[in-house]
C-alpha cells in the first residue's frame, strides 16, 4: 500500500471516514464496478421477473423487490466512485507541501529584503540626515553670529553625507536588483549573459532557447543561475565553469557545471537545499552530482511554464 | 552628560558619538550589541543610554529588553530608545517599566529623528534628567488606541495639541514656543485639560507624562 492512500480528505461525513478505513476502501474501485454490475443485473432481473410472470402480483411484488436492491446498489457503487480521491491524493499532498514550501520561502526573503534594507540603505540614510543636521546646527551658529563655526569641519560634514547618499543608492540598486534583475525583462538568456559576465570565474554559456518560458520560470531559473555560479566562485576553486540554459519537451533545462573540487552536497539549511525548495514550488527538480575532486554538474530541471 | 550607545551599524554608531560630542557631551562608552551595553553602563554609570531596540544576535528586541533591564538595575540612568518604527508593543513595555519603576527617564524615538540635531540632544537631556521623551509617532498611536474617547471628546482641537505635546514630554514653556502662543495660555489649556479628563493638576514634566499615559492607556 503506498503512503498516499492514508490520506483522508478533509470534511468528510462518519460514515465516509468509517468506510475509507475499511477494507473495502482499500478495494474501492472494484466495489464499485461490482455494485453498479450487481445494480443492472438486478434491473434486469426485475424487468424479467415482470414480464415473464405476466404482471402477477406476485411478480410485481419480486420485481419490485428486485428494483429497490437494484437502486440500492447503483447509488452505494457510484457513491464509491465519487468518494475514491486516491489518484488525487499524492498530487493533493504534494501541492500542500509545495505551497508550504512557496509561503515559507517568500517569507523568508521579504524577512531578508527587510534587514537588507533595516541594515543597509536605511541606516546609511539616517546618518547622512544626521551629518546634514549637524551641518546646518554649525552653519545656523555662523549665520546667527552666536557661535564660531570651522568651515572646514562643515565641508567634512557635507562630504560625508554625499558620499553616504551614494552609497545609500549602489545598497538600494543591488537591493532593487536582487528582488527583480530588470535585465530579466529583455528575456531569461540575455539576463543569464550578464550575469556570466560578472562572474569572477570565466563562464562559458551555453543558450538554446526555442521559446520564451513564463515570467516566474525564468525568474527561477535565473536565481538558481545566480546561486549557483556565487557557488561555484565561493566554494568550488574552479577555474572554469559552464552555464547551459536548453528547452527540453515541456521543460527548461538549467545546468551548471565547473572543474573545481567538487563535494557539493545538498544538506539541511544550505544554500544547495533552499533552492532545491524554491525550485520545489514549481514542480522542478535539482540534481547535484559532485564527487570528491570534482567535477560538480548541478542540473536544475524547471516546467517551462508555471 | 556622559552618555552610552548602544547601536548595531557602524555608520550610526560613529554618527551618534559625533553629534553628541559635537553637542558638548562626552560619550563614555560605544557598543554593538545588548551584552555590551549593559556592561558598559554597570562599569560607567551614565547619565543617559542611547539604545537601538534591533541589536545582535537575534536582531529582535534585544536593545528593548537591556534598556529595560537598565531602568531596573541603574534607576539613575536615563533610557533613550531608538528604532526604525514604532512599535506599539515596545511602548507598552517601555512606559510599563517607566512607570512600574517609579521613575520616568525614558525615551522613545524614530530614528529619523536624530536628523533634528538640537532636538535629539534635548529630548535626550529630558531623559538624562529623569523626564520624558516621546516621538509624536508614539503619542499618535497611543492616542488613537485609547479606549478613553469619552474624555478625548471633549477636548478641543488645541487643547488635543496640547495633549499631544504633553505625552511627548514637552514643558509649558516648549509647547508655548511650538504653538506659538504665551505661556499663560498653554497653563489654561494643561489646566482644562487636567480637569476634562480628571487628572490631578502636576508641575514635574514626566509627572505631567505619566498622568496623560495612564490616562490614555487605562
Amino acid at each position: 500500500m503506498r503512503a498516499s492512500d492514508d490520506y483522508v480528505p478533509p470534511q468528510r461525513s462518519v460514515l465516509e471516514r468509517i468506510l475509507i478505513r475499511s477494507w473495502e476502501y482499500r478495494r474501492l474501485r472494484f466495489w464499485a464496478r461490482l455494485r453498479i454490475g450487481a445494480g443492472f443485473v438486478l434491473v434486469g432481473l426485475g424487468f424479467i421477473t415482470l414480464v415473464g410472470g405476466s404482471f402477477t402480483p406476485k411478480a410485481v411484488v419480486w420485481a419490485a423487490f428486485f428494483l429497490v436492491l437494484a437502486a440500492l446498489q447503483l447509488s452505494v457503487g457510484y457513491w464509491y466512485l465519487a468518494i475514491d480521491h486516491r489518484p488525487f491524493a499524492r498530487r493533493v499532498r504534494e501541492l500542500e507541501r509545495s505551497r508550504a514550501r512557496l509561503v515559507d520561502d517568500s517569507a523568508a526573503r521579504l524577512r531578508q529584503i527587510e534587514r537588507d534594507l533595516h541594515d543597509g540603505a536605511q541606516s546609511q540614510m539616517v546618518a547622512v540626515a544626521m551629518k546634514l543636521g549637524l551641518a546646518t546646527k554649525k552653519l545656523r551658529s555662523l549665520t546667527d553670529g552666536t557661535g564660531q563655526t570651522d568651515l572646514e569641519r562643515v565641508l567634512e560634514l557635507v562630504d560625508a553625507a554625499h558620499r553616504g547618499a551614494k552609497e545609500a543608492i549602489t545598497e538600494l540598486r543591488d537591493l532593487a536588483r536582487g528582488i527583480h534583475p530588470p535585465v530579466l525583462d529583455q528575456g531569461l538568456g540575455t539576463a543569464l549573459a550578464t550575469l556570466a559576465a560578472r562572474s569572477e570565474v570565466p563562464v562559458e554559456l551555453v543558450i538554446d532557447l526555442t521559446e520564451r518560458p513564463s515570467a516566474a520560470i525564468e525568474t527561477i531559473a535565473y536565481f538558481c543561475a545566480a546561486e549557483l555560479l556565487t557557488n561555484v566562485t565561493k566554494h568550488s576553486g574552479a577555474r572554469h565553469a559552464t552555464l547551459e540554459v536548453a528547452h527540453v519537451p515541456g521543460l527548461l533545462r538549467v545546468r551548471v557545471c565547473d572543474d573545481g573540487c567538487g563535494g557539493a552536497r545538498v544538506e539541511e539549511r544550505g544554500g544547495l537545499a533552499g533552492l532545491a525548495e524554491r525550485v520545489g514550488t514549481v514542480d522542478g527538480r535539482l540534481q547535484v552530482a559532485s564527487p570528491p575532486g570534482g567535477p560538480t554538474v548541478v542540473t536544475v530541471e524547471l516546467p517551462s511554464h508555471a | 552628560m556622559r552618555i552610552v550607545i548602544a547601536e548595531d551599524s557602524a555608520v550610526m554608531r560613529a554618527g551618534l558619538a559625533e553629534i553628541l560630542a559635537d553637542s558638548g557631551h562626552e560619550v563614555a562608552a560605544a557598543v554593538g550589541n545588548a551584552g555590551d551595553l549593559l556592561a558598559a553602563v554597570a562599569e560607567h554609570h551614565p547619565d543617559a543610554a542611547v539604545v537601538d531596540v534591533r541589536m545582535p544576535p537575534g536582531y529582535t528586541d534585544e536593545g528593548l529588553r537591556a534598556a529595560i533591564a537598565i531602568r531596573r538595575d541603574h534607576p539613575k540612568t536615563g533610557v533613550l530608545v531608538f528604532s526604525q518604527y514604532i512599535e506599539t508593543r515596545y511602548t507598552a513595555d517601555l512606559l510599563g517599566a517607566a512607570s512600574g519603576g517609579g521613575a520616568a527617564g525614558v525615551g522613545y524615538l524614530l530614528k529619523d529623528r536624530v536628523a533634528d540635531v538640537e532636538e535629539f540632544v534635548e529630548a535626550l537631556s529630558r531623559v538624562a534628567a529623569g523626564g520624558t521623551a516621546l516621538d509624536p509617532e508614539v503619542v499618535t498611536q497611543l492616542l488613537r488606541a485609547s479606549r478613553r474617547t469619552d474624555g478625548l471628546g471633549m477636548l478641543t482641537a488645541r487643547e488635543r495639541d496640547v495633549l499631544a505635546l504633553m505625552a511627548e514630554g514637552r514643558s509649558n514653556a516648549a509647547i508655548a514656543g511650538i504653538l506659538v502662543v504665551s505661556d499663560k495660555s498653554v497653563e489654561k489649556h494643561v489646566g482644562n485639560i487636567f480637569s476634562k479628563l480628571g487628572l490631578p493638576p502636576s508641575d514635574a514634566d514626566h509627572r505631567r507624562v505619566l498622568a496623560v499615559l495612564r490616562y490614555l492607556e487605562s
